[in-house]
């Protein structure tokens, strides 16, 4: 992992001073350019064409600008005393590589739409010097001591405030990110929320937020839904972009379901989509659709119950030969299965076999959900905001995900997780230490079926047919994407993985024709540069970097603190 | 303190806890244990030797489960042991590795914890819903490997991740973790091996606090002043058969021994090189 330093430590040295002035220089003109027409047309992005009239993106840049200077201001004053270490020079060099990569973004965006950088006005150009300038400023300053912010314990109230605080603006931010149609403005937000978080770590608040949710977790956890919740209100009954949030949230759920496979016990599973179709059809097969082929249709609850104890069978029929191989077989058979299954589902069509899923014409018409009189295709109102058809399932969708973390997180802090990390380890010693570990790898597997298959029987409804080609190897492999950008064994990091793997194609043209492509070689740079995902546990994190002695201190000495409460790493 | 729930019964001392009668393994055409016959009574501790290819690896992993001896048996407290190391560790036998196994990115108290798996029973639905017994459990688990960790004296280190505690620790951690499977009779694969002569005696001193507690100890070593200090009584295999077994005093003296690990002359040691290649 060695890379060529240009800024060496003498340079540092010798340049720190004039370093220090060069970035906090270019962060103030990065700054003051957001009152600067950055283009010839008001077409472009959101119109950053006017003077002393900053659009949205200009006041991003604004934000990033300041950012780097303050942090450079601070870093200089703040004194070197104390057991608590704000990363302010990491944070102001996190802030100006945002900067860049974000002003880059905005002139390209600005270029792309209108035909060539000779439509990018001058302040524009003096954004791109400003962040330039902050950049080799903050590169010649010598790095400061890692963050030691998590250690701070601040009053409650203000910890509480923190919490309220980055859930209003996450609520705001997605509210933002949906509506904007543009793609240029779009990909510059998802830059610049990006730049925002590493700053954050670079200052090392963003340890203060984990060690701060660790000790609030029931707040976190109910603000967190409180927010998921009041989503919808601020879509003003518009649907577009709740069935992309349905979208997202049922394959998020699906993506849960498969770190329990894959992040917990250390499984690989290929063919997990399966067991979201197996619960999809048996929805359907059950349901009131006018196609439907057996003429049993018990309630809801029941059919979700039984989608999910159909997947766990099919789990424990394909895991209890399977699961005594190790590794690679494991991903071979389960690949296998998946393509099976989705043959199958075509060949039970009355020809070949009997007639359960009419081939590949699938279950069409498949009837709204209707739970206790409340009808699911009717569009409500509530406190005066109209909520559509997709509403109504975003939020029965919420309940199912919220189930799914609750099970995945409870599962993870107990006996059982202990014994999947403990396999996940060393088998052998594991098995030698009396875990049982078959039993444990066979659980994992049909429990993580199950809840696919839960999550299926409420796709079949929102999806209206379910069509056995819906349920192709793609879509295992994007799950397992999804988890490995976002993170293995983490409940916030598949959360997130899920969001951009829907999101982007959704938002950006360019992404959904590419989408292969882009998404292999996200993949590949992951693996090279962060195979941990994006937001890794701390023990996957350890997993993969076995010999970076410095990580594990670290992680020692972050755990110490926490563990005097009696919590669990 | 006592590393174990049942303290020890005076009248049951010296009573056979482990007895492996004729056990003989077969790789193909090659035995690398011959017969073996074998006894240990409780709270003794009983040593293991012979030089390298002896068969005492093999034969350490025909006691714990791990392979099936192609004839002859294993007895456990009386019932013939099942083929499973994991049934084993239920039965009552705990072991530890020769090159260290710990579960290194868990903590040294989860990697504890770890071993009470086998002792205790909640499942997935009492863990989901975190019901009175799962809490109970917890706690006791919890609170057990504490205690256990205190007992090898790393109480200390318990939220300091496997990986990052210095070798000696690492090797003691292994043995509390096997400890907490609540054995009657624990395995040890050279537990000095690599380390310096403080560690050693602090070992020592370990194993004679456990084995005082009321388990029976078995220990294969290489370092014969440690195995002669500390066994009650030793075995010595060679190329797969029982050489001798007697105290230390009988295996040290004996010309047989000194035989295996040395040769007499030139044609015998160059005899044995040439078994040993084999």
């Amino acid at each position: 992992m060695r890379r060529p330093t240009i800024f060496t430590p003498e340079l540092q040295q010798r340049h720190g001073k004039t370093g220090w002035l060069l970035g906090v220089g270019g962060g103030v003109l990065l700054a003051l350019s957001a009152l600067l027409p950055w283009s010839y047309s008001f077409e472009a992005l959101d119109g950053p064409s006017l003077l002393f009239y900053p659009s949205p993106l200009q006041v991003m840049g604004l934000v990033l600008g300041l950012l780097v200077a303050v942090a450079l201001v601070l870093g200089r004053r703040a004194g070197r005393r104390g057991r608590v270490q704000v990363g302010w020079t990491a944070g102001a060099r996190a802030a100006a590589v945002g900067a860049l990569v974000f002003v880059v973004i905005v002139l390209v965006s600005i270029a792309a739409e209108l035909g060539g950088l000779v439509n990018v006005d001058y302040g524009g150009w003096v954004a791109l010097v400003g962040a330039l300038l902050a950049l080799v400023g903050t590169r010649l300053q010598p790095a400061g001591r890692s963050a030691t912010l998590y250690r701070a314990a601040a009053r409650s109230w203000l910890e509480l405030v923190a919490i309220v605080v980055v859930m209003a603006a996450a609520l705001f931010g997605i509210a933002y990110a949906l509506d904007t149609d543009d793609p240029g403005t779009f990909v510059s937000f998802v830059v610049f929320v990006g730049a925002l978080v590493a700053v954050l770590v670079g200052l090392g608040v963003l340890g203060w937020l984990s060690a701060v949710s660790q000790r609030h977790r029931k707040v976190l956890i109910l603000s967190a839904f409180l927010v998921a919740y009041l989503f919808p209100f601020t879509q003003d009954g518009s649907d577009a972009n709740m069935s992309i949030a349905t979208q997202v949230i049922v394959f998020a759920a699906t993506a849960l379901g498969l770190n329990i496979v894959v992040g917990l016990a250390g499984l690989l599973d290929l063919g997990y989509i399966a067991f979201l179709g197996a619960g999809a059809f048996v929805a359907a097969i059950l349901s009131r659709s006018a196609f439907s082929t057996l003429d049993f249709h018990p309630p809801f609850i029941v059919v979700v119950l039984i989608s999910g104890l159909v997947s766990a069978t099919l789990g424990l029929i394909i895991g209890s030969p399977t699961l005594r191989v190790s590794g690679d077989y494991l991903a071979i058979v389960t690949l296998a299965f998946g393509e099976i299954f989705r043959i199958t589902m075509i060949n039970l069509d009355g020809e070949a076999g009997p007639n359960l899923t009419r081939g590949s014409n699938g279950i069409p018409a498949i009837p709204e959900l209707n739970l206790f009189g409340f009808d699911f295709g009717e569009p409500h109102v509530l406190l005066g905001i109209p909520l559509g058809r997709f509403s109504n399932y975003y939020f029965l969708l919420l309940v199912v995900i919220a189930l799914i973390i609750l099970v995945f997180s409870r599962l993870n802090s107990s006996r059982i997780g202990r014994g999947w990390v403990a396999i996940r380890e060393d088998e052998k010693a594991a098995e030698a230490m009396g875990v049982n570990v078959f039993g444990l790898k066979l659980f994992a597997f049909a429990g993580g079926a199950f809840l696919a298959g839960v999550a299926g029987s409420v796709k079949a409804h929102i999806d209206v047919s379910v069509t056995p080609d819906q349920y192709n190897f793609l879509q295992s492999a994007f799950l397992l994407a999804a988890i490995v950008l976002g993170g293995m064994g983490t409940v916030l990091g598949v959360l997130v993985g899920a969001a951009l793997l829907i999101l982007l194609p959704e938002k950006l043209r360019f992404v959904s024709e590419f989408r292969l492509l882009l998404f292999g070689l996200t993949l590949v740079v992951m693996m090279r540069f962060r195979p941990e995902g994006l937001i890794a546990s701390r023990r996957r994190q350890l997993e993969f970097h076995e010999d970076d002695e410095g990580l594990a201190e670290r992680i020692d000495d972050q755990i110490q603190p926490s563990a005097m409460k009696g919590a669990t790493a | 303190m006592t590393a174990v729930d049942t303290a020890p019964v005076a009248g049951r001392s010296g009573e056979a806890i482990l007895v492996a009668r004729d056990v003989t393994m077969r790789f193909g055409g090659l035995t690398a244990v011959d017969s073996v016959n074998f006894q240990v009574n409780r709270g003794e501790i009983m040593g293991l030797i012979g030089p390298n290819g002896a068969g005492k690896t093999t034969f350490f992993n025909c006691l714990t489960g791990l392979y099936l001896p192609t004839s002859g048996e294993v007895r456990l407290d009386g019932a013939v042991i099942p083929p499973k190391p994991r049934k084993v560790v239920l039965a009552g036998m705990a072991r530890t590795f020769q090159n260290i196994r710990l579960f290194g990115n868990m903590t040294a108290l989860e990697n504890v914890m770890v071993g009470r798996y086998c002792r205790t029973t909640a499942g997935p639905l009492t863990s989901i819903l975190r019901g009175p017994k799962f809490r109970r459990e917890e706690a006791s688990t919890r609170e057990r490997a504490q205690e256990l960790l205190d007992f090898v004296g790393l109480g200390h280190t318990s939220d300091s991740l496997a990986r990052n505690l210095p070798y000696g620790d690492q090797r003691r951690l292994e043995i509390a973790r096997a400890l907490a499977t609540d054995p009657k009779l624990l395995l040890l694969d050279e537990p000095t091996a690599g380390m310096n002569p403080q560690e050693t005696r602090q070992a020592e001193e370990l194993i004679f606090r456990i084995r005082d507690s009321g388990l029976a100890i078995v220990v294969i070593e290489h370092d014969m002043r440690f195995i002669f200090n500390l066994c009650d009584r030793v075995l010595c295999l060679v190329q797969g058969k029982a050489l001798i077994e007697g105290t230390p005093a009988e295996v040290q003296s004996d010309p047989r021994v000194i035989e295996a690990y040395i040769g007499t002359g030139p044609e015998d040691s160059a005899e044995l090189e040439k078994e040993l290649e084999s």
